[in-house]
């Protein structure tokens, strides 16, 4: 079979390589080459293999030798002027700015719907703005309209649909604003209608004026009024400066900051509408002399806070303002104003598990939407990738800034590739030996640090029942809170110092490493505390009011905790940063260690979950010091720190700093809420539990009282009969769980490798397309030798 | 510094550049007065253009690497009419849709133009972004070579627009900085 191929000439410059962007060469000269392939086949006969048939002068192929075009990738073969021509006119390369093709693309996606019979679903367009080739009928097919036609039909497409349809449709469109604009102004108004509009415009120029004027003016006041509100959210101008000066990663510190922040101030409104505000409307009879405030209260918590709304024993344990049923003896009973009966023990109850629920609810879903924003099924991260085309932040206006982006990229790269060097070279026995070594030694030594703060903390705390504190020296309760977070300050310095011994291959599997030991210590610690106020002082504080106790320690953990974190900021930061001028001269900053400061967010936060049953105002002690926090540690940021030079992927790291929030955190204190409220019995001589065996029982005594209240209210108790109090429906609830989880497991496994075999045959197209092309080329050489 | 009257656009037309852009209304005037601050006094803003230096010295592009090609992409016939202007801020706004930003990026970055960003593209963005000349051969030929080893799926030693829509697609981070918030002076 002859293949003849012939390019037509054309008077372009032939030095410049055809650009997919000129319109006039979408399709033409491939679209001709086939036609005139076809043609040669009929006129010239069959012959075996491949031959050069001249054709009429007019169509003549020029290959000119001079003409060679530029240097194709190193190691493949420079191409002639005439491949290039062809490969310039692939249909994968021109349809993305060819506008017939995006025009008839999406007249093609609205007709199809509406053949369907609905409305275009506007959501689902998963596709890309580029049309695709197949959906697209080259000109292959002889009845290919023009794109004048096209348009027309696109436009009446359009009118098809709502105004807000077609807006948003336009809206995604890769097309410039002036071409937008003709084909909705052509789908909106209907040609008839628009003479008589038109005649109209001349009447209403001095009305529409005047119209035009006073909403103008309306819009301005709005603006101005928008503008400030804007101006009163907080931080805004503040945290775009961080992140203009140091970059995406230390801005995600900061708004999970500002999250945690609004968070707790949200956790804190139901706490003081139904628990706090009601009984300090109804304060209870004083129990004994209250003592004076001394400054010591702030720290400890106890003395003069000990009786306030602040903790659990000062809660009463009836229904507030009830109607009295049983006059006092002698003495008439007088209704007292506002009659509304308030039970307290259940609205503690209530409200502590309803702000749990939605904490929960709310986490999982965070979490898992910042999880489906960045998980690919079946591929890797691709670093060099993003590396090269997302780490440019177009944000960045600032000379200086964009200068230490430029630096901080620089040293990036040049890290991605010394990891990667270093993996190449290939390692001998005795290296690998010796470093699994050195990794064992330095787990075996985290380890053992863990175990051995985990043991000091748990003798400290026996020791602190055994001898229990005289009420003059209060200042002895600090000292627990003291030990535990020295302990949280100066552990992860030594992991660093240990992790210098071992050198990982990649950068962020350093800080993985990091933030997984950072955790470790800092959930046995959590752990062996909760067990030392759960298990040990109650029985140790019988007759006494232990969960008064507890909400103290834990105030006293978070105000250490904030004191804490300021010596580390003031000594990691500030003196690090005069000592590193002054010794080393080379000006070289302390870098913001941001996983260090977000695991220590984490903590703070689960020291609040875990205290708010016993201390229902510690979300508003938290938001004080989260507030004194930012402040803090911004000034410190701008004065002492440099943005980190590691690459931190913000997006990645803020789904796993989540997740670690929710799951480890927040867990933890749901389940030491739990065994609070399911199992431990509250003490007898305080609080609004006092009469009841456990907290629990507060609801279930009120589901036997409305019970026995008639049937109008029935429901209740059968729903927590047989849904709550009933563990069928739990189980059957876990196991339809564990089946959707296991299905959708076995969907993502089969997707895996479903892109395998996809990318396996991409891969062969590209082999079968290489090798067409140097066919090609082979071609052209062979006629220009035989010239 | 222009002198255009400033409360030249209309309503209807503030309302259509709203609908048809993903840029709110506040964005919209804020362009049109930047725009009116660079045209020449007493014409009439749908008439003027803008060279592309003018849009080059703007204070959101001045210090951007690419600023040369985000002009040549979006303006034409070379100059910028103020609805050229208004769709470039619409594909840097927050709000504008993910494929749409895609397929802007890939043509800003195809810098020879041939419908792929092959690997002469590749050392040329690399150079952009760090900014000097003296980088290194190795460093360059290196990187191109990890890059297209992670994205080029048919090893065709190019990406061609679905490898590189792959590559960012489910990439928060790519969102996140493909993105221009200010647009004034």
């Amino acid at each position: 079979m002859a293949f003849v191929l012939n390019v037509p000439e054309t008077p372009d410059d032939w030095s410049q390589e055809p650009s997919p962007y000129d319109e006039d060469e979408v399709h033409h000269s491939f679209h001709q080459l086939i036609q005139e392939q076809s043609q040669w086949v009929g006129a010239s006969g069959s012959e075996a293999g491949l031959q050069l048939t001249p054709g009429p002068a007019a169509l003549l192929t020029v290959v000119d030798g001079d003409h060679q075009a530029g240097p194709g990738p190193e190691g493949a073969p420079a191409y002639s002027a005439a491949t290039l021509r062809i490969l310039a006119s692939m249909p994968s390369r021109t349809i993305g700015r060819s506008r017939g093709a995006i025009i008839s693309q999406y007249y093609n996606r609205t007709m199809q719907l509406r053949r369907c019979g609905r409305r275009p679903l506007l959501g689902a367009e998963g596709r890309g703005a580029r049309p695709s080739l197949r959906s697209l009928d080259l000109e292959l097919d002889p009845t290919a309209r023009e794109e004048e036609e096209k348009r027309a039909l696109l436009v009446t497409e359009l009118q098809g649909l709502t105004g807000a349809q077609q807006d948003q449709l336009l809206r995604g469109m890769p097309l410039s604003l002036a071409e937008k604009r003709c084909l909705r102004q052509e789908s909106r108004t209907p040609s008839g209608k628009q003479r008589g509009w038109q005649a109209q415009r001349g009447v209403w120029s001095c009305c529409s004026r005047l119209k035009y004027g006073c909403v103008l003016a309306f819009h301005n006041l709005g603006l101005g009024l928008l503008s400030g509100l804007s101006a009163l959210t907080p931080w805004r101008y503040t945290l775009k400066r961080i992140g203009g000066q140091f970059g995406s990663s230390v801005l995600s510190y900061f708004l999970f900051l500002k999250t945690l922040l609004v968070s707790n101030a949200l956790l804190l409104l139901p706490l003081l509408a139904f628990i706090v505000g009601v009984q300090a409307a109804f304060p209870p009879d004083p129990r004994g002399p209250a003592p004076t405030f001394t400054g010591l209260e702030l720290l400890t918590g106890a003395g003069y806070f000990t009786h306030t709304v602040m903790y659990y024993g000062y809660y009463s344990n009836f229904t507030l303002n009830q109607p009295c049923t049983h006059p006092p003896d002698g003495a008439q009973c007088t209704p007292g104003a506002g009659d509304l009966p308030y039970n307290m023990p259940l609205a503690y109850l209530f409200t502590m598990g309803a702000i749990f629920f939605t904490t929960g609810i709310t986490l999982v879903y965070s979490m898992s939407r910042s999880f489906g924003e960045s998980y690919r099924v079946g591929s890797t991260l691709g670093i060099h990738a993003i590396t090269v085309f997302c780490s440019w932040d177009y944000k960045v206006t600032q000379k200086w800034a964009s200068r230490l982006q430029q630096d901080n990229l620089r040293t990036q790269l040049k890290e991605l590739l010394a990891e990667w060097q270093l993996r190449q070279r290939p390692r001998s026995v005795c290296g690998r030996l010796r470093r699994a070594a050195v990794l064992l030694l330095v787990w075996f030594l985290c380890l053992a640090t863990v175990l051995g703060c985990a043991v000091g903390v748990y003798t400290f705390s026996e020791l602190m029942i055994q001898s229990p504190v005289a009420t003059g020296q209060e200042v002895g309760l600090l000292v627990l809170p003291l030990v535990v977070s020295l302990a949280n300050l100066l552990v992860p310095y030594l992991y660093r110092l240990l992790a210098t011994l071992e050198r990982h291959e990649s950068p962020v599997l350093e800080v993985y490493v990091a933030v997984c030991r950072n955790l470790l210590l800092k959930a046995i610690l959590l752990g062996i505390l909760c067990y030392h106020w759960l298990g040990r002082r109650v029985g140790a504080l019988k007759g006494q009011c232990w969960e008064d106790f507890v909400g103290q320690e834990l105030y006293r953990f978070v105000v250490m905790d904030f004191i804490f974190t300021l010596l580390d900021t003031l000594f990691g930061e500030l003196v690090w940063r005069l000592v590193s001028e002054k010794k080393s001269r080379s000006r070289r900053k302390p870098e913001f260690d941001i996983a260090g400061n977000l695991l220590q967010l984490i903590y703070g936060q689960t020291l609040t979950w875990l205290g708010v049953l016993f201390c229902p105002l510690l979300p508003a002690v938290q938001v004080l010091k989260l507030l004194l926090l930012f402040y803090v540690k911004k000034t410190s940021l701008m004065a002492n720190c440099q943005a980190p030079r590691r690459p931190w992927l913000a997006s990645h790291m803020s789904t796993v700093f989540l997740t670690l929030l929710c799951f480890p955190s927040f867990l933890g204190a749901a389940v030491f809420l739990c065994s609070a409220i399911w199992q431990v019995k509250p003490s007898s001589t305080c609080g609004p539990f006092q009469t009841l065996d456990t907290m629990y029982e507060a609801g279930k005594v009120w589901v036997r009282h409305l019970q026995r209240a008639g049937p109008r209210v029935s429901w209740l108790p059968w729903v927590y009969h047989y849904l709550l109090e009933n563990t069928f429906l739990i189980f059957l609830v876990s196991a339809l769980l564990l089946a959707v989880i296991y299905l959708n497991i076995q969907v993502v496994k089969g997707q895996r490798k479903v892109i395998c075999l996809l990318k396996e045959q991409i891969s062969n197209e590209g082999e079968d397309k290489m090798f067409l092309i140097n066919k090609l080329h082979s071609v052209y050489e062979k006629k220009e030798r035989s010239r | 510094m222009g002198q255009c009257l400033r409360y030249q656009m209309h309503w209807e037309d503030l309302e259509e550049y709203q609908a048809l852009t993903f840029l709110t209304r506040n964005e919209i005037l804020c362009i049109h007065d930047t725009f009116l601050k660079l045209c020449p006094p007493g014409k009439y803003y749908k008439e003027v253009t803008l060279t592309m230096d003018q849009v080059s010295s703007l204070p959101a592009l001045r210090v951007n690497p690419f600023r040369d090609r985000i002009c040549r992409v979006f303006s034409h016939n070379d100059v910028f009419s103020f609805e050229d202007v208004l769709g470039m801020a619409s594909v840097f706004s927050e709000q504008a849709c993910p494929s749409l930003k895609i397929e802007y990026a890939f043509r800003i970055y195809d810098f020879n133009e041939n419908g792929f960003i092959d690997e002469e593209d590749l050392q040329r963005i690399i150079l952009r972004l760090l900014n000097s000349d003296d980088v290194s051969e190795d460093l360059l030929i290196d990187l191109t070579t990890h890059v297209l080893s992670e994205s080029d799926l048919d090893n065709d030693n190019m990406l061609s627009f679905s490898e590189f829509e792959h590559a960012m697609a489910k990439s928060p981070d790519f969102m996140n900085s493909f993105r221009i918030h200010f647009w004034g002076f």
